[in-house]
């Protein structure tokens, strides 16, 4: 260990166990040996036993001592490398990242190839996306160790991060033309040029690409990315024969992916709205048990088609019990013909259930009745319609007909809420919302939406206690919540504090929704090493980019916005300081 | 593919409301917080009905225990409007006739009907039970107040002491 005050042999082996104590988290034994050191009058100014007693304290909490420590032991031994390595490390646990850095620099400059300083530079680097400084460090690391798959993975990756695609591929194709030992041929090297295809992909070199792929398939284990590349890439360069062959094997291998269907529709260059249509219902007869062949050709049909491929899928799912039916249909409401035409049929469906038990007259004489819960599922069809077509009056006729029907069935009282809420009354649909949780308390679903309908009417406690029930005992349900991090809860709840004027605890649910964000951030850390490591490199980049957006999260942003609505307010109109006020009355 | 689907589930502390909901609209007589409290302890004596996923039935019983007879009785068996001649009560009743054979200890099955309810008199002929006396003024807030005692015999009475009238 070079020091500018190096430690006699028998102090020496003393401080060597206090860094092993540390790095095995034996904190008090480690503060016993730094003891034995700095009692000794000769060394008690020495300056890396005493950043590493720092240290060592911080582990145990004890932030303030720690910096003490860590500060003097930096000042007594301004060129020691560990002194300033050991501040930056306090630095980064205290999350001063900037700081830590220029430590981390000042460490290197005393000792430009400590391997362990150069990671953890490296990994502050990229957290906090200095990426030219990321790919120097990642250089050097290079150097340093020329044999570890991590050094050229982390150097390419650099490269690829600030969009030097050329560099990034010559580095990896480098390090893949050096023989491979033959255990590296399975699930972690198929991701690796998996990883490869990506760089070049985003280069724009597709046909690059493309060849690339065909050339590495057998080595290749994840073979629905590899379809789904092999698809994609020929579909871009309009060698739409063999695009068509991959989505169709994509289609055989997962039948309920609707994006294989537009692909493959792309592929065939189908254009007209027949074509598509026609083309759906071949494979609705292919598959008949998929559920996209049968509901995408009714964006497509428009007249009687239209009418006759509608009817055939929602009495399916009417016989069937599909509560979802209007939520999955909702997408067609943009056509006001298309709500016509579904309107009919179901009023139709209405009369002939009641009369016939039968979906029309014409089927009376064949074929089994309609089970008796498919006129309820219409009249709940129909109540989500009107509701939709903002018809509250018709909405609650069939809701009210619909729990006349079945008063058991808890799908029924939670559209009657929405209705209420809908039209504008949240204590209302409130109290139905209530209704429906009661009557299955183990369904954690409907206890969340009760909990979300109280925040709208501003029952804060009771949404509470309402969430408690399936939060952890013997916790506040706020806390555990906070926990959890429950932001559609905690958004709500800021929200609901707004309106009723509960300045401070809205700030105080908005900084918890900021402080989720900051968590999510940081969690990155974990995740630099360990996808080098284990080879999960296109998941990895697309980590990375997810966090470099990730206060584009609505959640962000509705907690953003009260936080700001409520600082203006208090700015423009500020709460009458009760303490302030006393002293003037005393003054 | 099959249309209706019927099972039986089990009642517990948190679908105990669709019980209640259940038989307030079915039975024109209100049950107490001591019937509901004891319907969780019942086991497999007490069962709602489910009609492709949905409650549309329950059956309640308790056992009876009156001078040396074991007997079971069902407070209530119903089932919602819509849902009936569905083959939903029949499921409920083979139920507790199946309990009540594997038990092998029990000398009748008895419940209560209203004298004017022919509907579920017949229904319950089906299976093997018959009309064993008539209960004047036993409902008390309802008319016709009078009830039948529906009983069916599964062995001779008195045999728990082992002695044969």
């Amino acid at each position: 260990m070079p020091s500018s005050n190096p430690l006699p042999p028998k102090e020496n082996a003393l401080f060597k166990r206090i860094l092993k104590c540390y790095e095995h988290k034996l904190y008090k034994n480690g503060l016993k040996f730094a003891k034995q050191i700095l009692t000794n009058p000769k060394f008690s100014e020495h300056g890396e036993t005493l950043a590493m007693k720092g240290l060592t304290l911080n582990c145990l909490g004890r932030k303030e001592e720690a910096y003490e420590y860590v500060r003097r032991g930096l000042r007594n031994d301004l060129k020691s490398h560990v002194c300033w390595h050991v501040y930056g490390l306090l630095q980064r646990s205290d999350k001063k990242y900037d700081e830590a850095i220029k430590c981390y620099r000042n460490a290197l400059k005393w000792e430009k190839d400590n391997l362990q300083i150069l990671r953890d530079l490296s990994l502050l680097q990229i957290q906090m996306r200095d990426l030219e400084g990321y790919r120097d460090t990642r250089y050097q690391l290079l150097m340093l160790r020329p044999t570890q798959r991590v050094s050229w993975i982390g150097y390419a990756m650099s490269f690829h991060l600030l969009e030097d695609y050329k560099n990034a591929l010559s580095i990896l194709a480098t390090f893949l033309d050096q023989p491979q030992q033959p255990s590296n041929f399975d699930y972690e090297h198929s991701e690796l040029l998996l990883y490869q295809n990506m760089v070049i992909q985003e280069s724009g070199d597709l046909k690059g690409a493309l060849k690339h792929l065909e050339t590495a398939q057998d080595q290749i284990v994840d073979k629905l990315t590899l379809k789904e590349n092999l698809g994609e890439l020929n579909l871009k360069l309009k060698q739409f024969d063999k695009a068509a062959e991959y989505y169709e094997q994509l289609i055989q291998r997962n039948p309920e992916n609707t994006m294989y269907y537009k692909k493959l529709i792309e592929a065939k260059q189908l254009q007209t709205s027949e074509e598509i249509v026609e083309f759906y219902l071949q494979y609705s007869e292919k598959f008949p048990r998929a559920n996209p062949p049968r509901r995408l050709p009714l964006n497509y049909a428009t007249g009687d088609k239209f009418r006759n491929l509608v009817d055939k899928y929602m009495r399916r799912a009417l016989t069937k019990g599909v509560p979802p039916l209007f939520v999955d249909l909702r997408g067609l409401y943009g056509d006001k013909n298309k709500v016509e035409v579904i309107e009919e049929l179901q009023l139709k469906y209405v009369d002939a259930l009641k009369k016939w038990s039968k979906f029309s007259e014409s089927e009376v004489n064949n074929g089994p009745k309609e089970p008796v819960s498919a006129l309820l599922w219409v009249y709940y069809y129909l109540a989500q319609h009107y509701d939709y077509l903002k018809q509250t009056e018709k909405a609650l006729s069939y809701i009210d007909a619909a729990i006349e029907h079945t008063p058991t069935l808890i799908e029924l009282f939670i559209a009657k809420g929405r209705i209420y809420k809908h039209a504008g009354d949240p204590m209302e649909a409130c109290s139905w919302l209530d209704e429906a949780q009661a009557l299955d308390t183990a369904d954690r679903y409907v206890n969340s939406k009760c909990a979300k309908y109280m925040l709208r009417a501003d029952r804060v406690r009771d949404a509470e206690a309402s969430c408690a029930k399936f939060t952890r005992d013997g916790v506040p349900a706020m806390e555990n919540l906070n926990e959890m991090q429950c932001m559609w809860f905690q958004t709500e709840c800021a929200l609901a504090f707004q309106r009723l004027g509960k300045y401070g605890e809205a700030l105080k649910k908005c900084h918890e929704v900021d402080r989720h964000f900051s968590e999510i951030i940081e969690d990155q850390f974990d995740f630099h090493t360990y996808c080098t490591r284990k080879m999960t490199l296109r998941s990895y980049v697309g980590l990375l980019r997810l966090e470099d957006v990730l206060r584009g999260h609505p959640f962000y942003f509705k907690a953003a916005r009260c936080a700001i609505e409520v600082y203006l307010k208090l700015f423009d109109d500020p709460l009458k300081d009760e303490s302030a006020e006393q002293e003037l009355n005393t003054g | 593919m099959t249309r209706e689907n019927i099972e039986l589930g089990n009642v517990t502390p948190h679908n105990i409301k669709q019980l209640k909901r259940l038989n307030s609209v079915v039975f024109p007589v209100s049950y107490n917080d001591k019937f509901y409290k004891d319907v969780l302890e019942a086991g497999e004596l007490a069962k709602l009905a489910y009609y492709n996923d949905i409650v549309v039935g329950a059956v309640c019983c308790r056992i009876d225990v009156t001078e040396n007879f074991r007997r079971l009785y069902i407070m209530t068996l119903g089932c919602l409007y819509p849902y009936r001649r569905l083959g939903i009560g029949t499921i409920m009743v083979q139920h507790v006739l199946n309990y009540v054979e594997q038990d092998g200890n029990f000398d009748s099955v008895f419940l209560h009907v209203q004298v004017n309810n022919e509907v579920a008199i017949n229904f319950y002929k089906k299976f093997g039970f018959e009309i064993v006396e008539t209960k004047e003024h036993y409902y008390k807030r309802i008319e016709p107040a009078d009830a039948y005692v529906l009983q069916k015999t599964l062995r001779k009475s008195g045999q728990v002491n082992g002695t044969i009238e």
